[in-house]
């Protein structure tokens, strides 16, 4: 249980207004920057707010778009000076870790109504050398790049080495991806709805060892926001508060060949020091958003955010565990998988989603009763972990 | 064919490019508390010392994990493929990135097979480190 003599985000905010691209997948003639204003006005009105009343912007940064400061080239597309802008990079760990920060800057009185907002064009915005800087955006130019190392790379060698020490197979790792096509299939505007079985993975081109193309996530245009705000006013909101539970990150090296133990993570200490916040357990979660670059990596993180013993990860998802009537059902909107990668973005997604399943807006893949949800962004060959905990009301 | 990314040796890093040339890998040892570390820093990453020295690595160890890549990362890369990227764990115990001697089989690596430095010019300064299984 969480101690209330240390400080704590828990509870102090929520995320009031969700938002994306009207089109995610191949949506070319629109920028990245256009593609997040239009999910960021989304995200505001779902709020129920006005543009002026956003006084903080967080993004990550858009391979496709030349700014250095993305943020604030949102703020200033939409009109707006905030109090409180960054633009964050822990590569893929930039979702959670921005959620994280807005809570802190929220509850600490930095800003009121913060903007988080993430967009890209990977598939139809990027010339040869953006595509070469998103290409060595986790890789060290001395140590690394010469060897031709693609960014898939590093997650595979971790992969392949939770094969051999625990025995996981290529058709486990290909349930992950089946998974996540049979959920996006359910999902009005995911990239990729075409049925897949376990055959088709395993039948995909070779990619890296042990990946094929399709244990790999999509390649997509499209942009997805968030607005996070006090907890007060969130309540005289016009939808179900996502209250921000806890927040823990951890970051445990920066290059593949220092880090400590390739089949386990810091994900680990980061959702621990959330659950910890929240005052709740793995076995607590009704609904889950997981990082899913590719289909091994939802495999280690079951077992380090707790869902199930190390090693067991395959067994786990082969079980059926990661959809609706098994454990722990994740990324309900097809994940990046098979939904929209947009880069470093792309578990703002499984924000939105979770979101909406804490309000109950998902239809036919409503996970019924979803009270408490976790959401973990990773990056950088787990270089870094972020992980969030919301909750409705009830679990206040 | 579009040339290949060479390292870009900084302050940190000099010697130990230039020891490559030499064919020695050049480990950092620290003086006060013993620490090997690969990864060439100002300080020891265990005690925050400065007293740094070089050290040849035996150039042996183990292949703690592997990746045969089958989709070049970029058109420089195109020709070499099917190619093995390495995580070697030397016998001093770093573990360091690199890829597969030349000529050598790709059925002949698995995890803990043992192999040996070997190091490859690529451009007119710039030799690479390289592995072979023994």
């Amino acid at each position: 249980m969480s101690n209330s003599a240390q400080p704590s985000i828990r509870g102090k905010t929520a995320v009031v207004g969700v938002g994306q691209s009207a089109k995610v997948g191949r949506v070319p003639g629109k920028s990245p920057l256009a593609l997040s204003v239009e999910a960021s006005l989304a995200a505001i009105a779902d709020a129920g707010l006005e543009r002026r009343e956003i006084d903080g912007v967080l993004s990550a940064h858009s391979f496709a778009a030349p700014f250095h400061r993305f943020s604030v080239a949102v703020s200033e597309c939409l009109g707006i000076a905030p109090t409180f802008s960054n633009t964050l990079q822990v590569s893929g760990a930039t979702a959670a870790a921005s959620v994280n920060l807005a809570a802190a800057a929220v509850q600490g009185g930095l800003a009121r109504n913060v903007l988080i907002t993430a967009g890209d064009s990977l598939l139809t915005g990027m010339t040869p050398d953006m595509a070469l800087r998103a290409m060595t955006e986790s890789r060290d130019p001395q140590y690394e790049a010469p060897f031709g190392i693609p960014v898939s790379n590093t997650f595979a060698m971790t992969a392949h080495r939770h094969m051999k020490q625990y025995g996981t197979t290529p058709e486990q790792l290909a349930e992950v991806a089946v998974t996540m096509r049979r959920h996006a299939r359910q999902t009005p505007g995911a990239q990729m709805t075409e049925p897949i079985t376990v055959a088709d993975v395993l039948a995909s081109k070779k990619v890296t060892t042990p990946y094929r193309k399709l244990d790999c996530a999509l390649i997509s245009d499209g942009a997805a926001a968030l607005v996070v705000t006090g907890a007060e006013r969130a309540r005289s909101g016009p939808n179900k508060p996502a209250y921000v539970l806890g927040g823990g990150e951890c970051y445990t090296h920066e290059h593949i060949f220092l880090m400590p133990d390739v089949t386990t993570t810091g994900a680990v200490q980061s959702s621990r020091k959330a659950c910890d916040m929240a005052g709740v357990g793995p076995g607590d979660f009704d609904v889950a958003g997981i990082y899913d670059c590719f289909t091994g990596t939802v495999v280690m993180m079951v077992e380090d955010l707790g869902f199930c013993r190390k090693g067991e990860g395959g067994p786990f998802v082969a079980e059926g565990n990661l959809t609706h009537g098994g454990r722990i059902p994740s990324n309900t909107h097809g994940g990046m998988l098979s939904y929209a990668h947009i880069g470093i973005g792309a578990s703002y997604f499984h924000f939105v989603e979770n979101v909406r399943q804490l309000r109950g807006e998902c239809g036919a893949r409503q996970v019924p009763g979803a009270e408490l949800a976790l959401v973990h962004s990773l990056g950088a060959g787990f270089a870094c972990n972020a992980t969030t905990v919301l909750g409705t009301a009830a679990t206040l | 064919m579009t040339a290949k990314p060479l390292p870009a040796p900084d302050a940190d890093t000099h010697a130990f490019w230039e020891g490559l040339r030499e064919g020695k890998l050049l480990l950092q040892r620290c003086r006060d508390c013993g620490h090997v570390q690969y990864y060439q820093q100002a300080t020891c990453r265990d005690c925050q010392s400065a007293q740094l020295e070089h050290q040849p690595a035996s150039g042996r160890g183990v292949v703690y994990s592997y990746s045969v890549v089958h989709r070049a990362p970029g058109p420089e890369f195109k020709d070499d493929v099917p190619y093995c990227v390495l995580l070697v764990e030397l016998d001093e115990g770093p573990r360091m990135i690199a890829s597969l001697a030349k000529d050598v089989d790709q059925e002949s690596v698995d995890f803990d097979t043992r192999v040996v430095l070997e190091v490859e010019q690529v451009a007119e300064k710039v030799w690479l480190p390289r592995f072979r299984p023994v």
